[in-house]
């Protein structure tokens, strides 16, 4: 709990500094800030114990999403130090809007209570509509904000309507009280409890992106500034996934449910993979990459088991590292195209800095699932969990579209090892590069040495 | 001692001509690691008396089958040998080619034997399947960098089409790991999986898909000759002589024991698969003018013919196939060396261009026909002892099998006198000075041929080597 505080506190404090122009000091403070809660979840020595009367449960599930989160976060801040670097306005609120959502983010991993979900996917989801439409005179910045604003609104909407008929079906908001009734249900059927069920799903699934609540994802990644685009495919997709897990992990899921999660996973699978297939603009190959990836964390909930949680949060802190170094190179590689975002950018990318081409493609290959790289493990993971759980055909589509999904990183990887008619010009800050070859490294460890990363 | 050697020289050896780029030393440094190796692998041969040796037996990730278990029984050692022999030869092959960064070239070769080694070592299911996998990557690299026209397309084509095959294999895997507690992955606990026949006859696809490509036998072979053709001449070379041996290996470490009779129901078919593939080979191969794609296209060919003699599933058959594999692997840098010292001669490798050069290259006209004289299977060749054992093997099989599977042969040597005809053969029409096989040709060709021989008249120490695991996985299996 002090944690929150501290990051609530954190906020304002960047607000403050902001006001009296302190710049420089703006991500370092957030940054020691961020790590001062990161020590302070680290050794909560209240686990288990629920807080606020119950409505946070804050377990070694929420924890472990907290510590990636935070992690996260502190990677992206490094990376703002230069994206910022030329920015004259508004920089403090866009680390303090960070800082908002993130702790929405903190609170929807850790809820008990649906009203707190409920609070934490809005507190979580506001500041990012301010952050899409952060580049104020941009025109498509404009129009991902208010495309992102809309769309949420109805997911919210949706969301609020899933959680009143809940409500009026099982007369509770508690967790275990809704997950008790389902228990109850057994194979009858309870017309308000399923849609209460089916409403509230489509909320969260609207926030990870999930098929056919994935409209808003390509506009809104593409129009948003590049920052923007990787807190939300990283924080924001973890965040919301735990929430998903946490709402359906203890839970009976009537019939109806799981078909409809069933058939999810398959459209998400399906149409993330194959519309990437036809991208050009690495932006929005990333927003379906990461339609793609949310189909895979969506197979690995199918049969949930004792392992799933361990398998999400190994998927969603590997992916997260590979997106936070893959958007740095591409705003790297965007200012030297002149804010090009082809992926023909990288072309030349070997030629101009070995390294970071070397670490591009482990990257690239770590989302595409290649044997020693994290996703390898990850993906593997999930097939093993789902096939564990007896969805052979599900699982086979699975792989014919991890397949798939290797052919349009490899293009990515082509480009950066093809040699570009005029030398690509990278201008590298240190302190990207100091990220960029953390996430490298990172994943090629975790690749090696799964256990790093774990419960 | 000796996996973590194998897996080591050539691994740092990279490591070192990547970071380090020593561009005017880079073959030799190359040269100097892949002769090590041999060393290595030789010495092993030498201490090897029978059974599985297992170097290395540890947990890597246990919760999910994955363990770190190395060594080699005789089919492993055999394939390590052809791997180790061959590389000398392919980096020595180098000499003669003008790429761009040799330091690289070389570093990704040697990589490659890495992985390769790596394959051949692992005596689990999921480190086979990673080294299988990472064997593509600096493949991709060398290809996608220093091929030839139309690179870009061709490379990701090969990939993906390679990945589809491994991806099939390790949904396969996946599914195995969660049969039954026995199983954890490992080869020596193959033998407990107990998979219901209904489930082996699909599950046979699954698993063969990958080594199917790989081959690559009939209807799953596009990306290969526009591969072969497409990629610089080392490049082939490891895709045709060693990497392709993968496929074969697979077959027996995976294929064979996991799914038994899955295998017997579709033996036919892919026998015929495989024949159709090797006469269809032959037919296209004498069709080329490049005679680069011919190799290709003959490796096709040849390849089919093995596949074949494996599927036949009696000792003849599979020691023949791994016999075959081995002067395969030989043959193919062979022809692919005198390709490349043509081209070097004659400016590009379209056969029309040539003809007439054995008045100027008498010496290499000699080798080019000793190394033809391997390719059509004559016999005291390597290729007779190998070609008569599979067709004997098919001949138990069905005898119209063995027919057609001898029918390549008489294709084979219709494409290869052809060739050579128009290569070497014909009026003088050069003008210019040609200087003869140099000291490096010989370096190549003259060793290579002399095994060819030796190994023709006395194939002892090779087929003893195969004979006793190769008894053993078809008395194993019959059992079952």
């Amino acid at each position: 709990m002090s944690a929150l505080v501290l990051i609530s506190v954190l906020g304002v404090v960047l607000l403050y500094l902001g006001l009296f122009g302190n710049r420089d000091l703006l991500a370092p403070v957030g940054i020691i800030g961020l790590l001062t809660a990161f020590v302070f979840f680290a050794a909560d020595w209240r686990l288990e114990s629920p807080l606020f009367g119950g409505l946070v449960q804050f377990d070694s599930y929420a924890r472990s999403f907290s510590l990636v989160l935070i992690v996260v976060t502190v990677l992206l801040f490094l990376f703002g130090i230069d994206y910022y670097a030329k920015v004259r306005e508004n920089v403090a609120e866009q680390y303090a809007l960070m800082l908002f959502s993130l702790i929405g983010g903190l609170l929807i991993t850790s809820f008990s209570n649906l009203i707190v979900l409920f609070l934490g996917i809005e507190i979580l989801s506001i500041p990012l509509y301010i952050l899409a439409g952060g580049k104020r005179d941009s025109f498509r910045s404009g129009e991902a904000a208010f495309k992102y604003f809309v769309q949420g609104s109805f997911a919210s909407g949706f969301l609020l309507l899933g959680l009143a008929l809940l409500y009026g079906s099982t007369a509770s908001f508690d967790l275990a009280a809704i997950a008790a009734h389902a228990a109850t249900i057994g194979t009858g059927t309870d017309m308000l409890f399923l849609l209460g069920l089916f409403f509230t799903i489509a909320g969260v699934a609207f926030k990870v992106a999930a098929v056919p609540f994935h409209f808003w994802s390509p506009d809104v990644y593409e129009g948003a500034p590049t920052l923007v685009t990787a807190f939300m495919s990283t924080v924001v997709k973890t965040a919301a996934f735990a929430a998903f897990y946490r709402l359906i992990a203890h839970m009976q899921l009537p019939e109806a449910v799981h078909t409809m999660l069933i058939v999810m996973t398959i459209c998400t699978l399906f149409l993330g993979n194959i519309v990437a297939l036809r991208q050009t603009h690495f932006k929005r190959l990333m927003a379906y990459s990461s339609i793609a990836h949310t189909g895979f964390l969506l197979l690995a909930f199918l049969g949930f088991d004792a392992r799933t949680a361990d398998v999400l949060l190994y998927y969603l802190g590997t992916y997260a590292l590979a997106t936070v170094g893959l958007f740095i190179v591409l705003t790297l590689a965007k200012r030297a195209a002149k804010g090009d975002e082809h992926i023909h950018i990288f072309r030349g990318l070997f030629r101009s800095s070995p390294w970071l081409a070397i670490v591009t493609m482990l990257l690239l290959l770590s989302l595409a699932g290649i044997p020693l790289t994290a996703g390898f493990v990850a993906k593997y993971r999930v097939f093993v969990l789902s096939l564990a759980n007896g969805y052979l055909l599900t699982t086979a589509f699975a792989v014919v579209m991890a397949l798939v999904g290797i052919y349009y990183y490899v293009i990515v990887i082509r480009e950066a090892f093809t040699p570009g008619e005029r030398g690509l010009r990278l201008v590298v800050a240190p302190l990207n590069w100091l990220v960029i070859s953390l996430c490298g490294i990172a994943v090629l460890a975790l690749g090696v040495m799964p256990g790093l990363l774990r419960m | 001692m000796i996996v973590a050697l194998l897996l080591l020289i050539p691994f740092i050896t990279a490591l070192a001509l990547m970071f380090l780029r020593p561009t005017q030393q880079a073959k030799n440094v190359a040269l100097i690691s892949t002769l090590a190796s041999l060393g290595v692998v030789l010495f092993a041969w030498s201490a090897y008396t029978g059974g599985t040796v297992i170097h290395y037996n540890m947990d890597w990730v246990p919760s999910w089958g994955l363990r770190f278990v190395m060594g080699y029984d005789g089919v492993g050692l055999l394939m390590l040998i052809l791997t180790a022999m061959v590389f000398p030869f392919i980096i020595a092959a180098g000499y003669g080619e003008k790429l761009q960064h040799p330091s690289l070239v070389n570093a990704l070769l040697l990589f490659t034997q890495t992985f390769l080694f790596g394959v051949f070592l692992a005596q689990n299911t999921l480190l086979f399947y990673i080294f299988y996998e990472l064997s593509l990557i600096p493949v991709f690299f060398f290809l996608l960098y220093w091929g030839g026209e139309h690179r870009r397309a061709i490379t990701v084509k090969f990939f993906i089409y390679t990945l589809l095959g491994g991806l099939s294999l390790l949904f396969g895997i996946i599914y195995c790991l969660g049969q039954g507690e026995g199983f954890n992955g490992d080869f020596a606990t193959i033998g407990s999986l107990n998979i219901p026949t209904s489930v082996q006859i699909w599950l046979f696809w699954v698993l063969f898909l990958a080594f199917a490509i790989k081959l690559p036998i009939f209807p799953f072979h596009s990306w290969q000759p526009d591969t072969y053709a497409m990629a610089p001449l080392q490049g082939t070379m490891v895709l045709g002589a060693v990497m392709l041996k993968m496929g074969l290996y697979g077959i027996i470490k995976i294929v064979l024991p996991i799914v038994p009779q899955g295998v017997v129901h579709w033996q036919e078919t892919v026998i015929l698969l495989a024949l159709i593939g090797a006469i269809y080979g032959g037919i296209i191969a004498f069709r080329q003018s490049d005679l680069k794609r011919l190799i290709a296209f003959s490796s096709l060919s040849h390849v089919g013919l093995l596949c074949a003699g494996l599927f036949a599933w009696n000792s003849y058959g599979v020691s023949g196939s791994l016999y075959q594999a081995f002067a395969h692997a030989l043959l193919v840098v062979c022809m692919l060396y005198i390709s490349g010292a043509m081209k070097e001669r004659v400016g590009s490798s379209e056969m029309g261009a040539m003809g007439g050069l054995k008045v100027r290259t008498p010496r290499l006209a000699a080798l080019f026909l000793l190394v033809l004289a391997n390719a059509v299977a004559l016999p005291l060749t390597q290729s007779f002892v190998g070609e008569w054992l599979m067709f004997a093997g098919l001949w138990q099989v069905n005898g119209g099998l063995a027919l057609a599977a001898v029918s390549t042969i008489v294709l084979g040597a219709i494409y290869m006198l052809f060739a050579y005809q128009r290569v070497m053969l014909g009026p003088d029409k050069w003008a210019l000075e040609m200087t003869d096989a140099t000291t490096r040709d010989h370096f190549v060709l003259v060793p290579l041929i002399a095994i060819t021989l030796f190994l023709g008249v006395y194939p002892g120490p090779i087929l003893e080597l195969v004979d006793v695991p190769v008894q053993q996985l078809l008395s194993s299996l019959s059992l079952n």
